[in-house]
């Protein structure tokens, strides 16, 4: 117990903050806990921890994904449009999921095997996504997408709650399996851990990424399928920002940006808190503005945190060799 | 002659530990002192403590009797206390007078005044009589003069007392002859030196006295004239080690199986590089760094491109464009640049151990985590790495405890053809010899082993054969029985 609590130190400290977020704004108004108001909570934290979760698989390669936001709304009109083009269910699903992993495995591509800056590379498709968005849409949105189709992900399991929920808990089960259990993960975070020493212990770099990174936008494709079915559209102007919002939920579940350093389980505690937080200065009636220097601070407060407790780590670890 | 700066009972604790107890020793004006002791003696303690960058628990340090207390390194520099770090720091885009001042530039209102930056570190370069200039970009110059640089910078100021600290580790031989008359220079012009190093005989050819600390523990001064090597070796580990890299085990060197056979390999630093390497054997390279055996290693193993010549591997011709590819063949690479190109620093020793070969801890798709333990429990064990922990993280080690994981990692492979690029570089004793030990191990279980070492006492102790290279040619093949330093180092400095 104590040695699971040393090795999450980081991810702990993330679920009290969590907890401690919902006790007091519970307290500071009495309707935050209404049913209404955790439902949309756990709505948006769908959305930020299917994006949050490929953001931490990319951070921890030593990269980052800017394109995430575009690539949520091009899928979203593709997958809209082919859903009204009657493309058969199953279909429909495996090819949304593949063009997701095509347009991750780019940004791979381009980072892992051509080298490019990640900052820069997924900024480049970053405008490419968004413009190719516009381009097959004439920039309107894609509407009344068949119910069968919005369904699929986003099916009622309760009169609360849609299978949404579901997916993004299964999703970060399979990421944490990836992560921890396989070669890609191993080499994943011995990558941003090392990237020379990897590459001279046989690491194929290049692949690695364009896998991982593939992996990785399959969260942003179900967060944008999530959305087609809650709304019914394909907005090619949706998903705006959205990289901030995951990058945020990686960086308050404490994964490293300077990469090997993070997991699903600290991302998925920071979608929720980052949500819990979002919403709760929604309920007090925070004007919109304020909302946005809240976030700020809290990522920047996270990152510090980050920061100190790595210090934390390396002495302590230094303590155990003299000790040794 | 009376004492200069005098250590009085200093004793430093740690949390969890007393990293100095009780030291008492004196180091006279103008002397080169050595302190000498195995890796977790004391020294590093013993240096900060000087330099001011953390203070003793107990005890104080007298300078011409007076003591003396400093609140930081800055403190410590403005007394006159300089030191020349291990590893050289420095920004590569920046020139040489600006890596000199930085942090004290000299300005004029709110500008650099350049005019003056570049004129002192000339007088500054001057004294120690380089061709560096001023305005080199840092990048482009080579090692040694990295090292006049950060020699440069020390200097600066009314300079009383300069400490070394392993200053020779990424030097060449003809550019450490070159820093030890710059040390010679310093004493003659008045600044006491403190030599800090594991290479016996750099402390022998030029310090005056050393003082060996052994577990935080002050054990004796010596004069180096009336000591020798063993004495002192036996003062450190308290027990005698063979210093020197010795064969114990006879050599196995099958004359007759050619494992890997490189035919004209050429890149961009090596040319027509030809050589066999046999079964069981232990072939020494040779040469001054920058004479290209790091290159010809990194090409045979995927790492650079090579521009022509074949590689054969039992027979069979290799084409290896990445690391992936020779380590599949067998062929595995323990780097120079443990920190940079050997341990990942965010991994505990068995992933560490595991890294090139995770295949084989699988059960079905998943890695077995288990399977991974016992491998680096077993192979840790073997390597002799203390604390032979599988979830300790790597990069909390010891150097020599390091170079056993990087080892272990590669045990865990099928390599046969092990290639060692400076194995021993910034090792303690004791690992060396533990090192020196496990490489016989493997040739006598058939592998076949290269090691690229700069030191020559590792390089005949330890090879059958050894091939000298330099710029980018090899230029001569000794075996064993025709060994002397005079001979090879003739082939490395000047070719036929």
């Amino acid at each position: 117990m104590k040695a699971l609590y040393r090795k999450y130190r980081r991810e702990w400290s993330a679920l009290l903050a969590l907890i401690v977020t919902i006790v007091l704004f519970s307290i500071l108004e009495s309707s935050y806990l209404s049913v209404a108001n955790l439902t949309t909570i756990i709505t948006q934290a769908v959305t930020y921890g299917l994006m949050g979760i490929g953001m931490t698989c990319v951070i921890i390669t030593g990269g980052i994904d800017l394109s995430v936001g575009s690539a949520l709304a091009l899928v979203a009109c593709i997958g809209a449009q082919l859903a009204k083009a009657g493309v058969p269910i199953p279909i429909w699903v495996v090819v949304c999921l593949a063009m997701g992993f095509v347009f991750g495995a780019i940004n791979g591509f381009l980072v892992g095997v051509l080298k490019l800056q990640p900052f820069v590379a997924t900024m480049g498709t970053m405008s490419i996504y968004r413009g190719v968005s516009y381009v097959i849409t004439g920039g309107f949105p894609v509407l009344s997408v068949p119910r069968d189709y919005r369904n699929v992900f986003n099916f009622q399991i309760t009169s609360t709650m849609t299978f949404s929920v579901v997916v993004f808990l299964v999703f970060a089960v399979i990421m944490t399996i990836v992560l921890k259990k396989t070669k890609l993960g191993a080499h994943t975070y011995a990558i941003g851990g090392n990237e020379d020493a990897a590459r001279l212990s046989g690491v194929r770099v290049g692949r690695t990424k364009v896998i991982m990174y593939g992996l990785a936008l399959l969260g942003t494709t179900l967060a944008g399928l999530v959305q087609v079915g809650r709304l019914g559209t394909g907005d090619p102007s949706t998903g705006q920002g959205y990289e901030m919002d995951a990058i945020a939920a990686a960086a308050i579940g404490g994964t490293s940006m300077a990469g090997g350093r993070g997991n699903i389980f600290g991302t998925v505690i920071g979608a929720i808190l980052f949500s819990a937080l979002k919403v709760g200065l929604i309920v007090m009636g925070v004007d919109t503005f304020y909302q946005y220097i809240v976030t700020g601070v809290v990522v920047i407060f996270a990152a510090y945190l980050e920061i100190v407790q790595g210090n934390m780590m390396q002495k302590g670890s230094k303590n155990e060799v003299r000790v040794k | 002659m009376a004492a200069y700066i005098e250590f009085r009972h200093i004793t430093k604790v740690f949390p969890g530990q007393k990293a100095l107890d009780d030291v008492s020793f004196s180091i006279n004006r103008g002397e080169i002192h050595a302190i000498i002791g195995e890796n977790g003696a004391g020294k590093s303690t013993l240096l900060n403590i000087l330099h001011g960058a953390f203070p003793a628990t107990s005890g104080e340090i007298t300078f011409d009797g007076k003591p003396v207390h400093f609140s930081g390194t800055a403190d410590a520099i403005k007394f006159g206390i300089a030191k020349v770090h291990q590893e050289i720091v420095s920004i590569p885009e920046m020139t040489v007078a600006e890596n000199l001042f930085l942090g004290k530039e000299p300005t004029a209102g709110i500008f650099l005044n350049k005019r003056k930056m570049n004129a002192e570190a000339e007088r500054i370069l001057g004294r120690l009589q380089t061709d560096i200039r001023p305005t080199d970009r840092m990048g482009s110059l080579s090692t040694g003069q990295k090292q006049m640089v950060a020699i440069a910078k020390a200097l600066d100021g009314n300079v009383k007392l300069i400490s070394f600290d392993e200053p020779t580790s990424s030097l060449s031989d003809a550019e450490v002859k070159v820093l030890f008359d710059i040390i010679a220079d310093l004493k003659k012009s008045g600044i006491t030196i403190l030599y800090i190093s594991h290479k016996m005989s750099e402390i022998f050819s030029i310090c005056d006295r050393a003082t060996i600390l052994r577990d935080g523990k002050f054990i004796n001064t010596v004069q180096m004239r009336s000591t020798t090597r063993d004495e002192i070796i036996h003062d450190m580990v308290g027990r005698d080690v063979s210093l020197f890299a010795q064969r114990t085990i006879p050599s196995q060197c099958q004359k007759d199986k050619v494992t890997l056979e490189v035919e004209n390999l050429s890149g961009e630093m090596f040319h027509n590089v030809s050589f066999q390497l046999h079964k069981g054997e232990i072939l020494g390279f040779f040469g001054l760094v920058g004479a290209g055996r790091t290159e010809v290693m990194r090409g045979i193993y995927g790492a650079d491109k090579v521009t022509g010549g074949t590689v054969r591997l039992n027979g069979k011709t290799l084409k290896c464009s990445s690391p992936h590819d020779a380590i599949k063949a067998g062929i595995a690479l323990i780097s120079e640049n443990r920190k940079e190109e050997g341990i990942v620093p965010n991994l505990n020793n068995m992933d560490n151990m595991a890294l090139p070969c995770l295949d084989k801890f699988r059960s079905a798709m998943l890695i077995n985590t288990h399977k991974k333990y016992e491998n680096a429990k077993d192979k840790g064990g073997k390597v002799g790495l203390r604390p032979n922990d599988p979830e300790f993280m790597t990069m909390s080690l010891s150097g020599g405890n390091a170079q056993k994981v990087i080892l272990a990692r590669w045990m865990s492979t099928d390599a046969t053809v092990m290639i060692f690029d400076e194995p021993t570089k910034g090792i303690d004793i004791g690992a060396k010899a533990d090192i020196y030990h496990l490489m016989e191990q493997m040739a006598q279980e058939g592998m076949s082993i290269i090691m690229i070492s700069s030191e020559l006492t590792e390089v005949m102790g330890m090879s059958d054969r050894i091939l000298v290279m330099r710029d980018g040619r090899l230029t001569a093949e000794i075996e064993r029985g025709q060994f002397s330093e005079e001979n090879i180092l003739n082939y490395a400095v000047e070719g036929e």
